[in-house]
Parts: C-alpha cells; sequence; structure tokens
C-alpha cells in the first residue's frame, strides 16, 4: 500500500518554505497569501465538510478559518509546521459553526442511492458511494470523523492530529480505528451490492 | 486489563481515496480562492482604514492639546504685571530726558 504521507525530508523543506511565506504574509505580501491560500484551500474545505456535512457551510468556515488565520499570523511559530496550525483554526472554526448553526433542512437523497437500486454508469455509482460516505461520517461523533480524515485522507500523523484536534495520541488512534471499522463496513457492503 | 486496538498504523489508501472524493467539493477551488482574496483585501483595508482614523483621533486630540496649552500660555504672559527693573538698571540706563535732570540739578546746587 503506497504511504501518501510525504517523506521527511521534503516535508521539512515545505516547512522552511511555509514559515518564509509566512514571512512575506505577514510583511503584506499578497502573493504570498495566494500561494498559501491554493496550497491549503483544499484539505481546509474538506476538514470543514467533515465536520459540517452542507458544502456550502463547510466553505464559509474555511474562508473564516482562514481569513482568521491571517488576522493571527504573528502568532504562528514558524519553527512548527503550518498545516497544523491552520487545520487546528479550520477544525475550531468549523465546530464553532455547527454549534451556531440553525438546522438546516437537509436535502433528501435521491431514493435509488439509498435503496440500492439499479445504476446507470460508474460516475453515478461513485457519487452514490460518496452519498453514503457522507451519511456514514455524518453519524461519527466529530472528533471520530476529523481524526480519519485527517489521518487517511491528508495524511497527518498521530502526533499531529493530536496537536490538531488537542487530545491524546492513543485517544487519535482509537478514534481513527471505530471511524475506519464503520467506514469499511460501508465500503465493503457496497462492493458486494455493486 | 485492556487490549490494544488492532491498528493499522498506515492510511488507507482505498478508503482515503473514497473519502477524499466524498468531501472534495466537487470545482477547482478558482472562485473559493477569488472570493478568499476579495475578503483578505476587505480585511486589510478595513485594518488601514481603522490605522488611519487612529491615527486622525490621536491628530486632534493632540491638536486640541497644543491649542490649550497654546492659550493658557498667552493667556497668563498677558495677565503678568511688567516687571520692575532693578536699581542697577535705572542707575546705568540713559536718562529718558537729559535736559530735566540738568535743570534739576543746576536748581540743587543754586539752592
Amino acid at each position: 500500500m503506497p504511504d501518501p504521507q510525504p517523506p521527511r525530508q521534503a516535508a521539512r523543506i515545505a516547512q522552511q518554505d511555509e514559515a518564509a511565506l509566512v514571512t512575506r504574509v505577514v510583511a503584506g505580501d499578497r502573493a504570498a497569501f495566494g500561494v498559501l491560500v491554493e496550497r491549503y484551500a483544499a484539505v481546509a474545505r474538506r476538514v470543514a465538510r467533515a465536520v459540517l456535512g452542507n458544502a456550502e457551510d463547510a466553505d464559509d468556515a474555511a474562508q473564516d478559518a482562514m481569513l482568521s488565520a491571517l488576522v493571527k499570523l504573528d502568532q504562528y511559530d514558524p519553527r512548527r509546521p503550518f498545516g497544523p496550525w491552520l487545520l487546528r483554526i479550520v477544525a475550531n472554526a468549523a465546530t464553532d459553526r455547527r454549534r451556531r448553526r440553525t438546522v438546516r433542512h437537509a436535502q433528501p437523497l435521491d431514493p435509488g442511492l439509498t435503496a440500492g437500486g439499479p445504476r446507470p454508469d460508474t460516475t453515478a455509482e461513485r457519487r452514490a458511494l460518496s452519498e453514503r460516505l457522507r451519511q456514514a461520517l455524518a453519524e461519527l461523533p466529530e472528533r471520530r470523523r476529523m481524526a480519519v480524515v485527517l489521518f487517511d485522507v491528508e495524511g497527518y500523523s498521530h502526533a499531529e492530529i493530536a496537536g490538531i484536534l488537542k487530545i491524546p495520541e492513543g485517544t487519535v488512534r482509537s478514534e481513527v480505528f471505530h471511524a475506519r471499522r464503520r467506514l469499511r463496513a460501508l465500503l465493503a457492503d457496497w462492493k458486494e451490492d455493486v | 486489563m485492556k487490549q490494544p486496538l488492532p491498528f493499522d498504523h498506515r492510511p488507507d489508501a482505498a478508503l482515503g481515496d473514497a473519502l477524499r472524493r466524498a468531501l472534495d467539493p466537487g470545482d477547482d477551488g478558482v472562485a473559493f480562492a477569488a472570493r478568499l482574496r476579495a475578503r483578505a483585501e476587505a480585511l486589510r483595508v478595513g485594518s488601514w482604514d481603522a490605522v488611519l482614523a487612529r491615527w486622525a483621533r490621536a491628530g486632534v486630540a493632540a491638536a486640541v492639546l497644543v491649542a490649550l496649552a497654546t492659550g493658557y500660555l498667552v493667556g497668563r504672559t498677558g495677565a503678568m504685571p511688567a516687571a520692575r527693573p532693578s536699581v542697577t538698571d535705572v542707575l546705568i540706563a540713559p536718562p529718558a530726558h537729559p535736559r530735566e535732570v540738568e535743570v534739576v540739578l543746576a536748581s540743587v546746587i543754586d539752592n
């Protein structure tokens, strides 16, 4: 199985690069801010969506978090990796938004998707699987959701996730384990159905 | 005693890919980045406005203080009585009306 986590050397170079970028952003360099946005927008949006479910809410939370990070950039310690620092802010912003959010009416799912009916093509199958995964994620406790997404999707280490979520490393392992068990079962069912 | 959880310490690529597809917003992120940059710019402009407003407030306060201090000093100077010349100054200074002094001296000598 390929390991999506970057090699340590590459990570170190990226970290130095990011520290320099942050210094430039603090000095008012707009282009540098653009580079940071391009580098982290996708992961910030995914993590926010893992918490909030709704894509629009997730985008709003990711935007708020990145702006908040921009304002607080002078508090960032350039000796530490930038990603976990930013994702901590994203996770907090998403959690806050979820708490404040009034109950939204979720869009009803296509009955064909939930009933496991015939699927016309691969694109539709993937879309249906994604929908089921999002539902399954939504059923997990919030911390568990974030832990599995940060580990299996974003490739962060347990220690980094522990720092992001402010929980012990052992708890991160446990959360990822339980989330995987639920999600893998869903994936296995899906494969059997197809 | 609790048994340790059987945990695979490596990311699960299949699950990770499926989750990534499920969570990806499905666009190229250009609109997101553009909106974020615009908001950041507004934030920057807002912060500059705030700085300028602070400066303006400080400037007005300083000008008021200077005006008050100047007014106080000018008023104090006008109200003070003129300083009296010392005896030495009077003796050294040339007489304002020398002829009068001579007349007075002549009348004293004549007497």
